[in-house]
């Protein structure tokens, strides 16, 4: 690879990025590795205290609680991005005309600043004055189901799940509608043909093929939702008082509230520990179904297109 | 006929679902322009007199301006400081012949998996041991170090399509690499600089994390950071300053997309493809 044999320039087009990304991405994950073995107020010397953080991390009653918060923001977020995002994006794919124009619309929110989605959602909740969601409910009839959604416990994780769902939605449904287009039309034409309905098409030709890229929204969604951070903090902050905690919002409080550098490190580490095993753990059940779903999909094409060509025979 | 039944329930279900995606953003603008009292009676009807009294008031005291200069300045300083390293590095990994160049590659593209949650810690005790917190230097520095993995990737990708019979021409009629790479290879580069610079203004434009971490005082401090106060500022929540301040935030980085629509998409859904 390459044709430059120059080792001088060689270093010299590489060495000040490679020294910008030394200092601001590699060097910070090994400090995080090392101040979690220490404990340290920011003011008093270090002191080397093992693996007391990690103890100190599995009989925190609050880490627990915002694991278990995380994993049901993290089904809320991946349910609402990936399911609408797919819908949407099956819905536009029978859209011939203004496709690209809908696709630019439903993007917007991504490029909106989550400090604004954030103050946006937050007087959708309002009680006072009433906000947006209240009023809707009160409109069709369901006055009984307001509430003042960011105090209340049973629902302020859900509240500041939906906010982080919503913004993505439209990413999602430029890559699956992407994907869906990119589709050999012939292989469904095919199907239509021997009489199958849109449905079925859908379900047993499109969605099957687009495998790959489900896997790859599905490992997006993840990562995405367990490094959760700005809505949830923004909107609550955890609160109230541990009801909506995530491990990133608790991990903040920990270092920039209480001060605790090395638990705040410690929680650090876990959710990296965490993300790389969910990743690892995705590739390795999608792996096995690949395998599965490459033999069907290769022997239904296979059947489809002696079907179609059987068709063809007859015609001419 | 059931056909074409379906298919206009398709298009209203789209409808449906675009007024949910994007109605709130435009609600945002048509809020702002409404004065308080229509505000807190009829928040969600068309305005009955259009005021730009909350644009008034928010302009007015010239915070909001100093926060977007800061935004500015670090935009500006780190777009290009990610795109000068970016297209170097890049050139470096696949131009070059050296023999642990894919090693240095993968260790960059590890960094697109890493969250920037991790480095909040350690760069804070860094940065305030040697005194750069609240400076725009502060937030330069990750913002680059972030951005560097993704556009790396995509300059390497650009650069496999540039045949290497081009740059050894170069070299033979007595162009430096430094020479080649300004005079040849960089100017062919406009299209992936464009669309890591639209996306990359966008991201740091709307960056919170860094800006909450590094940030404290109020000279320094960014527009999102800016926005944050506002519902704290006004004392009992001034929704129609506030909404006008997201309004004036939020402008910049739509103008960007939509004058650069097909860029920005595809850089973004590349970098979230491949995270």
């Amino acid at each position: 690879m390459g044709v430059l044999r120059d080792k001088k320039a060689f270093f010299v087009f590489l060495m000040p990025g490679l020294l910008f990304y030394l200092l601001s991405v590699f060097y910070p994950i090994t400090e995080s590795l090392r101040l979690s073995f220490i404990k340290w107020n920011g003011i008093t010397p270090q002191q080397f205290v093992g693996l007391d953080n990690y103890k100190r991390l599995f009989q925190d009653p609050v880490f627990y609680k915002a694991l278990i918060n995380n994993l049901i923001y993290l089904v809320i977020v991946v349910i609402i991005q990936l399911s609408i995002g797919l819908l949407f994006a099956v819905l536009l794919t029978y859209l011939k005309k203004r496709a690209n124009l809908v696709k630019t619309l439903y993007y917007v929110p991504c490029i909106v600043t989550t400090v604004a989605i954030a103050q946006l959602f937050r007087s959708i909740y309002s009680t006072q004055p009433e906000g947006l969601l209240n009023q809707m409910l009160s409109a069709v009839g369901l006055g009984g189901l307001t509430t003042s959604w960011l105090t209340n416990l049973n629902t302020v994780l859900g509240a500041v799940s939906i906010p982080e769902g919503w913004r993505f939605i439209g990413m999602y449904m430029v890559i699956f509608y992407a994907a869906l287009v990119s589709l050999d039309e012939s292989v469904y034409e095919a199907a239509k043909i021997d009489g199958a309905t849109e449905l079925q098409i859908l379900f047993k030709i499109k969605i099957p093929m687009i495998k790959d890229i489900l896997l790859l929204t599905f490992t997006m969604c993840l990562t995405g939702a367990l490094r959760g951070f700005d809505i949830p903090y923004l909107l609550t902050n955890g609160g109230p008082g541990n009801a909506s905690e995530l491990m990133s919002t608790y991990m903040y409080k920990q270092a920039f509230t209480n001060n605790q550098y090395g638990y705040g490190s410690a929680l650090a580490v876990f959710i990296i520990i965490e993300s790389v095993l969910i990743i690892f753990i995705l590739r390795k059940i999608f792996e096995n179904y690949d395998v599965k779903a490459q033999k069907k999909a290769a022997k239904q094409a296979l059947a489809l297109s002696k079907r179609k060509n059987n068709k063809e025979g007859r015609v001419a | 006929m059931k056909e074409k039944a379906i298919k206009y329930l398709f298009i209203l279900l789209l409808i449906v679902f675009l007024i949910i995606q994007i109605y709130p953003v435009i609600w945002l603008f048509i809020a702002s322009l409404k004065d308080s009292v229509e505000l807190s009676t009829t928040p969600f009807s068309l305005p009955k007199a259009v005021t730009f009294e909350n644009y008034k008031n928010v302009l007015g005291d010239g915070v909001i301006g100093g926060y977007m200069w800061n935004s500015l300045k670090i935009t500006m300083i780190s777009l290009v400081l990610i795109l000068v390293l970016s297209a170097t590095i890049g050139f470096a990994l696949s131009k070059f012949h050296y023999k642990h160049s894919k090693k240095i590659y993968s260790f960059f593209m590890f960094g697109i998996m890493v969250p920037v949650q991790i480095t909040l810690i350690p760069l804070f005790i860094f940065y305030s041991k040697i005194g750069i917190l609240n400076t725009s230097m502060a937030m330069v520095l990750p913002q680059v170090g972030f951005a560097l993995p993704l556009s790396v990737m995509m300059f390497v990708n650009f650069y496999s399509f540039v045949p290497d019979e081009l740059i050894e021409a170069g070299i033979v009629d007595g162009c430096s690499p430094y020479r080649v790479f300004l005079q040849i290879v960089a100017p062919l580069a406009r299209n992936t600089m464009i669309t890591i610079a639209s996306m990359y203004s966008i991201l740091i434009w709307n960056d919170f994390i860094f800006a909450n971490t590094f940030i404290s005082d109020s000279s320094a401090k960014t527009i999102t950071m800016g926005l944050k106060d506002y519902v704290g500022a006004f004392g009992n929540v001034d929704w129609g300053a506030t909404y006008a301040a997201i309004s004036i935030a939020i402008l910049p980085p739509i103008l960007i997309y939509f004058s650069l629509n097909k860029w920005v998409t595809s850089g973004m859904t590349a970098g979230a493809t491949k995270g």
